[in-house]
Formats: structure tokens, C-alpha cells, sequence
């Protein structure tokens, strides 16, 4: 009964609590003048009755505060009460409010999605069982360890009986490599991988129907596993689809197995069927040079990577004695995660560790920024305080206002969390793998708001705290004489600025060594003419096309396109210039001084090329001819080699007529091209060309198709599309694209790192401008009277502006002093996604530090500007 | 002066509060002065104290509330027993007679009554 009843009235008390309140001044106010009547009617005088009837009560508002308290709802009602305080205050300074919400809207936001991108790309494991035990195998030549070429079918075959490994699979390093499916209008291509029989123990993911490969069957045997949705599709799901056949560009397999729904190959992602590897050619030593295998191993339980490479190590030695054309081959082991996430793991934990800064640029600013209005309010706390306010009052209030801006910026952070994460999944679709499986993590929105939080809390109660602390007679009466003694308290401030300045410089650095970087890269030299080419992939169905009309087609496609109008010239290519090395193989001199020897023996680019490819790139050839029609598929094989090729396997004898051997062919030497770089950083590697006619019979490899253009932007694409359907309406235009878009795109990882990377830096530039031109004008603020008597007093105004500056410049010194010492030992670490640009590039250092100074000077003028061009009889009436 | 009156205990304020209450509904000025006048001077309410004292007796549910005229016909709050507030004053007065007679006990003993040493 008596707790319904005091519940009942607390909550009677909470929602009619205006009118709790006018029946309580009511009721005191009655008994003020009943006391004084009865005051009167003992004597007093009326005046006197009435100052003493207040004092005998102890003062209205004192009891209306001690019945407040008394009514148990006193808790909740000041929260409520200094909510909407807070709101109103807020909403009276809204530039505070904003910028404060901005800050930790971006430090939250941003911390938040680049971690939920370093966490899907680098901390997630692969998802296979036991992914840890997953590694690539790599050949290098002995005397460059860190080299990572493909293995050769002769070494796969030894290295699959090391003891190390439980399963080795080796996988087709061509992942173009397609089949033809379907007839007629159902004609289509598929991803095909061919790959040795323990692929599925090496992935440790089995077919869910029928079975895998078997070592028998390593000799390219004409049985094919599908992929879910290829059974779907083409089989309808029919359960007994295994022993049925399967038509592969004309060549009938029989289906063996169905890999289950959502497989995916680890370094190729979709594919639609496998089949096995012709691996007959291992056993032929002539190959222990042809490097075209990827492989990948799964370690045995508790093997440890240094034990295994240990063992790769001694086979390798036993090889190159075996082997003499492949004597100084070795191979190197590195975790698949590792291999696959590659190089844009640093450029990601590069990301981190800017992101890191700029949350640690918002927590000082926003502590700067309460800190500035926790002083600024001094005053007004000091005369609450002495007026009669409770100090935990007042601190409950500074506490409720950061909690409101807290809760504020972590509101709006879920906006730029969301923005950020898609913008990354944009901007680094295609060069960071496993992007896709981007989420956003709630535990990390719920670190990064508590970090956001906590310095909100500190910094915002530690003005309030202080103010508790002190007399707040000193603090009313160091305000109204508004001396120069509030300085002190600036002490603290001018450090956080120091350390954002610093910061951002770290940052600026940073960026500027990505400019400078990437400036270089965009002035390499290729050795060909990337601009204005069109190219497009076009695929010739086996079952239609033989090699000897494959052969025609594209020379005939390549000679109809030149004489569309506004195209310069037109032709084929295996692998398009500067796009990364493929076809590596060995190539051996037969005539000349070094025939037959060691030095005579070279890897080298293998290029086929129709048309007119030369002229369409922009290739020279530098001495003998260009092929012509006169290279036909009866006629002697002839090659092209680049001069590098040439000086090295006949140094000092002209390299036309000469004779060299590769990929089982021996063939003679009509032309030296010029020099064309392997990717687009310019990194240099000797090429042979072999006419695409002379060469269809033995690899059906696809062309890409170049076209040179006067200009891009006129109907060529579509012109070209009408000439392809009259020839053969079946035909598709692959991936059109510019080869100056295409090469680039190779950068692209580097363009994405830049980018997030310059937004940081302007994100904590503004930060430490902001933080500096706010002390400064803080400073300002304070001592505007003491400027004012100076003037006053004839004191030069531009002295003053003087100081003002100084003082701006000495922080932001400092602030460089520390970031020039932070930045030369964080720049190193950025040395590996950096080119031709050492970690300590002295222009983009003395730029920054420029660059820096500017920034610092203007947020430090404004201020000074301000301080001397008030009327100083303004400032002291 | 100031000796002549005497503090009132907290909790104590309540019980003479409810006493007051007991002959008539009152406003608290009225309750403030009857206690005074009743303790023929001797105990100086505190008239600050009063009221945060009404509101807890109110949320106990020991008094409630209503407005009405005085005989000066001005409207005063006045506040009236009820039958919890009854009981409540029983139970006080008794526990207060209880300690009451406990500390006289003490005060009035003599050594014989405390115990003679062995």
C-alpha cells in the first residue's frame, strides 16, 4: 500500500510537475504572508514582518529546491532538465556543435570502415578447412631469391613427392583459357581450369557428386567436374549427370563429378569446369625450363613452413645437378593468404595506420574543442557555483553535454561508416581481392564510438572538474579584470595542437610520397604508345574455327578494321604490352658464339601477334623486317626478338638469320623490335614475337585485338561490331577498353592507397588548422583588453600581429619538429608500395614542411588579424 | 535564547506533524505554529523543514492533500490524516514512548542498579 502509493505519487509528481510546482510557490507564498500577518499583528512593521517571515522559512527557493528532492523524482528530472539545457546550449553555439558532431562523425566512420576492410581482406581466413596449411609454390632463379615465377610440369613432378606436403595441386597458369559450349545461338564460353588430381585434397573440398581426378587420368584424359551452376544450367541439375557426356569445344568428356553450390578456386574465384592436366610433358627434361604451372601445396598437420621449404631447398640442389638447362631454378614457399592478398596487405595496413591517425587527430580535437569551451564557460560555471548550484550538478551537466555530442557524432558516423565502405568496395573493386565479402562489423562501430566516447567524457569534464576545484571567486575575479593570467591553462591546448600538427604531417608525407610515386610511374617509359588504342578480346569457338582458319580470321578481321575510317592500324596479341609477364619460356641460342651454352640460355616473353601490331602499339622495329604475308603456316618459322634478347644470346653479331630454340621449335630470327617494359612500373624482360599464323596449329591462343584510333571518342567501337556480325554473327566483342585504361589499371591498387590516402591528409590538415586557429583565437579572445591597453598605450599594431604569428609559428615548429621525426621511421614502412621515390625523398619533405607552414601561418593570421583590428576603446569600454 | 529552544530530531518532526494532524486538516504554517504553541515554545520548528516533511508523509500515504479558504479566506493547502497516517502516528508514539521510558531508565539509575562490582 505505501509503495504503490509512493510510487504513485513520485510519478504524479514527475508528469504534473508545472503544476507540482505553481501549487508549491503558491502554498510558500501563502505562508510567507500568513507569517508576516501574524508578525504584523505582534508589531513588527510591515516590511520587517515580511524580510523576517522569508528568513524564518529559510528561504523560498531553498525549500522549494529541499521539496524537489524530497518528491524522489529529483534524479530524473535534472537529467531531463539539463538535457534540454544541453540542447538549448547547443543549439545557441551550433558552429561548436557541428563541427564537433563532423569530427566524430569522420573519426568514427572512417576507423570503422577502413578496419571492416583490412578485417575482410586481411584478418578473415581463407575459407577452406585448415587454411593455414595452404601455401604457393614460387620458382626464382638462384641468384634472385625473391622472384615469383610460375614452376615448370618437370619440377611440379618432383616437387610433389616431398614429404612436407600432404596434397600439391597444380593448376593451368593461363586462366583465359576457356572452352566453347552449346551449339548455334546457345554457343557460349566458359572459365575452364585444367588441374592435376589432388586439387581437390589441396582445397580439401570434394565433388558432391561422383569423384575428382586421378593420377591415370593426368595425361588430359576427357573427363570434366562441374561446377554447381554449370550442372544447373546445362544439365538441369540431373542427379545422374555423372558418366553422361559433355561437349567441350567439340571434344565429348565424360562428367565425373559436380563440386558443390558456392565453391570457389582460391586464386581464379569462378570457374565453370575442371579437367585434368596434361601433365605428360613433365617427363620430358626439355621442359625443366617451360615455366607455366601454379601450384599449390596443402602442408601436412604440425608442418612447419621453414621445415618444408628446408626440403624444397635440398631437392632444389639435387635438381639443377639433374637438370642443366634449369641449374640455377629454385623454389619458395609462401602462405596462399599471404600470396593472394599480396602486395595490398601493406597498402592496407597503410590505410590502417592513417585511419588510426586521424582517430587520434578527432580525439584531440575534440578535446581541444571541449577543453576551449570548457574554459570559455568558467565564468559562467564559477557564478552558478557561487550563486549556489551544486558542483555535481555542474558536472553532471558538462557530463551530460559530451554524452549528447558523443551520441550525436556516433549517429551520424553510421551515415559515413556506410558512404565510406562503399566507396572503398568502388574504388578497390578489381585490385584488392576479397573486397565483396565487406561487412560492417558492429563490434567495431562499438570500439570505435567507445574510444570517441571516452575522450569526449574526459575532455569534457575536465573544465567542469576544475572548475569544482577552484574558489570560484578566483575564477570570477580573474575573468572581470580579464588579465593575461587564463594564459596558463593554455598550455595543455597548444600540446594537442602540437601533436595534430604533427600528425598531419605524417600524413601529408605520406601522401606526398604516393604523389611523387606516382608521377613516376605515369613517366615511365613502356616502349609503346598506349594512347588512342582500342583493344577488344575476341574468341574464336574451336568447334568452328580450325587453326588454319583461326590463322586467316584474324589477319582478315586485323586488314578490315585498318580501313575503317579514322583508324591508324589494326592487330592481335596474346598478352597485351605492360600488363604483367606471361608465357615465360626458356630460350636457347642454336647458332651464334654462345650456341649450346650456359650463357646461351635465357627466359624470355613469348608474344604471338597478328596484323599489323607493330604499327597499332607503336613498336619500331629497329633492324630486319616485320613479318608480312610471306610468314604463312608452310613457310620457314620465323620470330621477332626484342634488342635485349639479341645483344644477350649474340652479343656483338648481327641477330638477323640467327637461330634459337623455345617451346619445343626451332625457329630464325627476321627482325629486332624495340624494348617494351613487362608491367606498367617499366620493369624490363626480353620478348620473342611469333606470327600468329605460324604459330595457331600449336596452342589455340586467344588474340586480344588493338586497334589504333585517331580519336576514341568517334563510332569506331560500333563500326567495328557491324564489321564483326557480318562476318560471323556469333562472334562477341570482349571487354573493349583503352590499352592506356588497361595498363593503368595495373596502378590502380596504388591510385586507390593514393587516394584514401590524401583524403586522410586533408581530413587532419583541417583538423590541425582548426585546432590551431582555435587556441590562437581563444588566446585572442582572453586577452583583447590587454591588447587594447597596448594599442592604447601606442604599442604597434603590427608588433602584436607579430606575437600572434609567433606564437602560431612556434607551435606549429614544434609540431613539425616531432612530425618530420615520426615520418622519417613510419615512411619506411611504405617503402614497398612506393616507386622510384625513396621513403626520404627530400622534395616531398621540404613540401610538406612548406606546405605545412602555409596552413599554419593562415589559421595563425586570422586570429592575429582579429586581435589588432578592433577599435581598442571598443574592447575597454 | 537560542537554548530555551530545542532542535527537533528528525523523525520526531514527523510524529508531532501527525499529531498536530490528528485534531483538525491544517495548512503548514498552521502545523508549523501549533507545534510551537503545543511545545509552549520550546520546540522552533524549522518551517524550511516542514514542508520536504509533508511531501515524504504525503508519498508514504500518510496525509493527503486538498485546497480550501482559511478563515482569512485565502487559499491554503491543507493537509489531513489518514488512516495510515493514524496508524503511523500510533506506532511512532508508542516506539517513542519505548525509548523514552529506556532513556530515563538510564538516566535516573544508581550504581546499585547497574550492577555492583564483583
Amino acid at each position: 500500500m505505501s509503495i504503490l502509493s509512493d510510487v504513485l505519487e513520485r510519478v504524479r509528481a514527475l508528469v504534473f510537475r508545472r503544476r507540482e510546482e505553481r501549487e508549491l510557490d503558491e502554498e510558500l507564498h501563502t505562508h510567507v504572508e500568513m507569517e508576516a500577518e501574524y508578525r504584523t499583528r505582534s508589531g513588527q512593521n510591515g516590511d520587517a514582518a515580511r524580510r523576517d517571515s522569508v528568513i524564518a522559512l529559510g528561504g523560498v527557493e531553498r525549500v522549494k529546491d529541499d521539496v524537489r528532492d524530497a518528491r524522489g523524482t529529483r534524479l530524473l528530472e535534472d537529467t531531463s532538465a539539463d538535457l534540454s539545457f544541453t540542447l538549448r546550449t547547443l543549439s545557441r553555439s551550433p558552429g561548436f556543435a557541428i563541427v564537433a558532431i563532423l569530427t566524430l562523425a569522420i573519426g568514427i566512420g572512417g576507423t570503422t570502415a577502413v578496419y571492416s576492410a583490412v578485417d575482410a581482406v586481411l584478418l578473415q581466413p581463407l575459407p577452406y578447412q585448415q587454411p593455414g596449411q595452404l601455401v604457393r609454390l614460387f620458382q626464382n632463379d638462384v641468384a634472385h631469391p625473391d622472384e615469383r615465377g610460375f614452376i615448370t610440369p618437370v619440377h611440379y613432378l618432383a616437387y610433389r613427392k616431398l614429404s612436407s606436403f600432404e596434397a600439391t595441386a597444380a593448376v593451368l597458369t593461363y586462366n583465359e583459357t576457356g572452352a566453347d559450349i552449346g551449339t548455334g545461338d546457345r554457343a557460349r564460353r566458359i572459365r575452364l581450369l585444367p588441374t592435376s588430381s589432388e586439387y581437390f585434397d589441396v582445397v580439401r573440398v570434394h565433388p558432391r557428386l561422383g569423384r575428382g581426378f586421378q593420377p591415370d587420368e593426368e595425361v588430359g584424359a576427357p573427363v570434366v567436374v562441374l561446377s554447381h551452376r554449370l550442372w544447373q544450367e546445362e544439365m538441369r541439375g540431373d542427379p545422374n549427370a555423372v558418366g553422361r557426356s559433355f561437349t567441350l569445344s567439340g571434344r565429348a568428356y565424360t562428367v565425373a563429378g559436380v563440386m558443390p553450390d558456392g565453391f570457389s578456386d582460391p586464386l581464379v574465384g569462378d570457374v565453370d569446369a575442371w579437367t585434368p592436366l596434361d601433365l605428360s610433358s613433365g617427363r620430358d627434361v626439355s621442359n625443366a625450363d617451360n615455366h607455366w604451372l601454379t601450384v599449390v601445396a596443402r602442408l601436412r598437420p604440425a608442418t612447419e613452413i621453414g621445415r618444408a621449404q628446408a626440403e624444397l631447398d635440398a631437392l632444389g640442389v639435387t635438381l639443377a645437378n639433374q637438370f642443366p638447362s634449369a641449374k640455377d631454378a629454385r623454389a619458395r614457399l609462401y602462405p596462399l593468404k599471404e600470396d593472394i592478398v599480396g602486395s595490398s596487405s601493406r597498402a592496407l595496413e597503410i590505410m590502417l595506420g592513417a585511419v588510426g591517425l586521424v582517430l587520434l587527430l578527432v580525439c584531440v580535437n575534440i578535446a581541444n574543442l571541449l577543453l576551449v569551451r570548457g574554459s570559455e564557460r568558467a565564468h559562467e560555471f564559477a557564478l552558478r557555483s557561487a550563486l549556489g548550484a551544486d558542483r555535481s550538478r555542474l558536472v553532471r551537466q558538462m557530463l551530460i553535454e559530451s554524452i549528447t555530442l558523443a551520441l550525436a557524432g556516433a549517429m551520424a558516423s553510421l551515415v559515413v561508416a556506410r558512404l565510406a565502405m562503399s566507396a572503398i568496395v568502388v574504388l578497390g573493386a578489381g585490385t584488392i581481392p576479397r573486397l565483396a565479402s565487406l561487412t560492417l562489423d558492429p563490434r567495431l562501430l562499438a570500439f570505435s564510438f567507445g574510444i570517441a566516447t571516452v575522450s569526449a567524457i574526459v575532455f569534457g569534464l575536465a573544465p567542469a572538474l576544475r572548475v569544482a576545484r577552484t574558489h570560484p571567486g578566483d575564477v570570477l575575479r580573474d575573468q572581470s579584470r580579464s588579465s593575461t593570467s587564463g594564459v596558463g591553462h593554455m598550455r595543455v591546448r597548444e600540446w594537442l595542437v602540437v601533436s595534430q600538427v604533427a600528425m598531419a604531417f605524417v600524413l601529408v608525407v605520406g601522401a606526398g610520397l604516393l604523389l611523387a610515386s606516382f608521377d613516376r610511374i605515369r613517366r615511365v617509359d613502356l616502349g609503346v604508345r598506349p594512347d588512342n588504342v582500342l583493344t577488344f578480346e575476341l574468341n574464336l569457338p574451336a568447334t568452328r574455327y580450325d587453326s588454319t582458319a583461326r590463322g586467316r580470321f584474324y589477319e582478315d578481321v586485323s586488314a578490315e578494321i585498318s580501313t575503317l575510317p579514322g583508324v591508324r592500324a589494326a592487330g592481335g596479341v596474346s598478352r597485351l604490352p605492360a600488363t604483367g609477364p606471361f608465357h615465360m619460356w626458356g630460350v636457347r641460342a642454336t647458332s651464334g658464339a654462345l650456341a649450346g651454352t650456359p650463357r646461351g640460355s635465357v627466359g624470355a616473353q613469348q608474344r604471338v601477334i597478328s596484323g599489323d601490331y607493330l604499327k597499332a602499339v607503336g613498336l619500331p622495329v629497329l633492324e630486319g623486317r616485320a613479318f608480312d604475308a610471306s610468314d604463312d603456316v608452310g613457310a620457314p618459322k620465323h620470330v621477332l626478338v626484342s634488342k635485349s634478347l639479341a645483344d644477350r644470346l649474340y652479343p656483338g653479331a648481327r641477330a638477323i638469320g640467327q637461330r634459337l630454340r623455345t617451346g619445343g621449335r626451332e625457329v630464325e630470327i627476321i627482325g629486332v623490335v624495340g624494348e617494351v617494359a613487362v608491367d606498367n612500373e617499366g620493369r624490363p624482360g626480353p620478348y620473342v614475337y611469333h606470327a600468329h599464323r605460324q604459330f595457331a596449329g600449336d596452342r589455340n591462343w586467344a588474340l586480344t585485338q588493338v586497334v589504333a584510333v585517331n580519336d576514341a571518342r568517334a563510332g569506331v567501337q560500333s563500326a567495328i561490331r557491324r564489321l564483326l556480325s557480318a562476318r560471323d554473327p556469333l562472334l562477341v566483342m570482349h571487354r573493349p577498353a583503352m590499352l592506356d585504361d588497361v595498363i593503368g589499371n595495373g596502378a590502380a591498387q596504388r591510385v586507390f592507397t593514393l587516394r584514401i590516402l590524401l583524403t586522410f591528409a586533408a581530413v587532419a590538415i583541417a583538423l590541425a588548422a582548426l585546432g590551431l586557429f582555435g587556441v590562437l583565437s581563444y588566446g585572442v579572445r582572453l586577452r583583447a583588453r590587454e591588447f587594447s591597453i597596448r594599442m592604447a598605450l601606442g604599442a604597434e599594431r603590427h608588433a602584436i600581429r607579430r606575437m600572434i604569428l609567433r606564437r602560431g609559428m612556434v607551435v606549429t615548429g614544434v609540431g613539425l619538429v616531432i612530425g618530420l621525426v615520426a615520418a622519417t621511421s613510419l615512411s619506411k614502412l611504405m617503402a614497398s608500395v612506393l616507386f622510384k621515390v625513396s621513403p626520404f625523398d627530400p622534395a616531398v619533405f621540404v613540401g610538406a614542411v612548406a606546405f605545412m607552414t602555409l596552413v599554419g601561418g593562415l589559421a595563425a593570421y586570422l586570429p592575429a588579424h582579429r586581435a589588432t583590428s578592433a577599435d581598442p576603446r571598443e574592447a575597454l569600454q | 535564547m537560542a537554548d530555551e529552544h530545542t532542535e527537533l530530531l528528525q523523525g520526531t518532526l514527523e510524529m508531532l506533524v501527525l499529531k498536530t494532524l490528528a485534531f483538525e486538516p491544517m495548512h503548514g504554517w498552521g502545523i508549523a505554529h501549533r507545534i510551537q504553541r503545543m511545545s509552549n515554545d520550546v520546540f522552533l520548528v524549522a518551517q524550511g523543514s516542514l514542508y520536504p516533511a509533508l511531501v515524504r508523509m504525503k508519498r508514504r500515504g500518510w496525509v493527503k492533500t486538498e485546497w480550501r479558504i482559511t478563515e482569512n479566506s485565502r487559499r491554503a493547502r491543507y493537509y489531513e490524516l489518514t488512516a495510515a497516517g493514524r496508524r503511523q502516528l500510533q506506532s511512532h508514539y508508542s516506539a517513542w514512548q519505548r525509548a523514552s521510558a529506556a532513556i530515563d531508565g538510564i538516566m535516573t539509575a544508581t550504581l546499585a542498579m547497574a550492577g555492583a562490582e564483583p
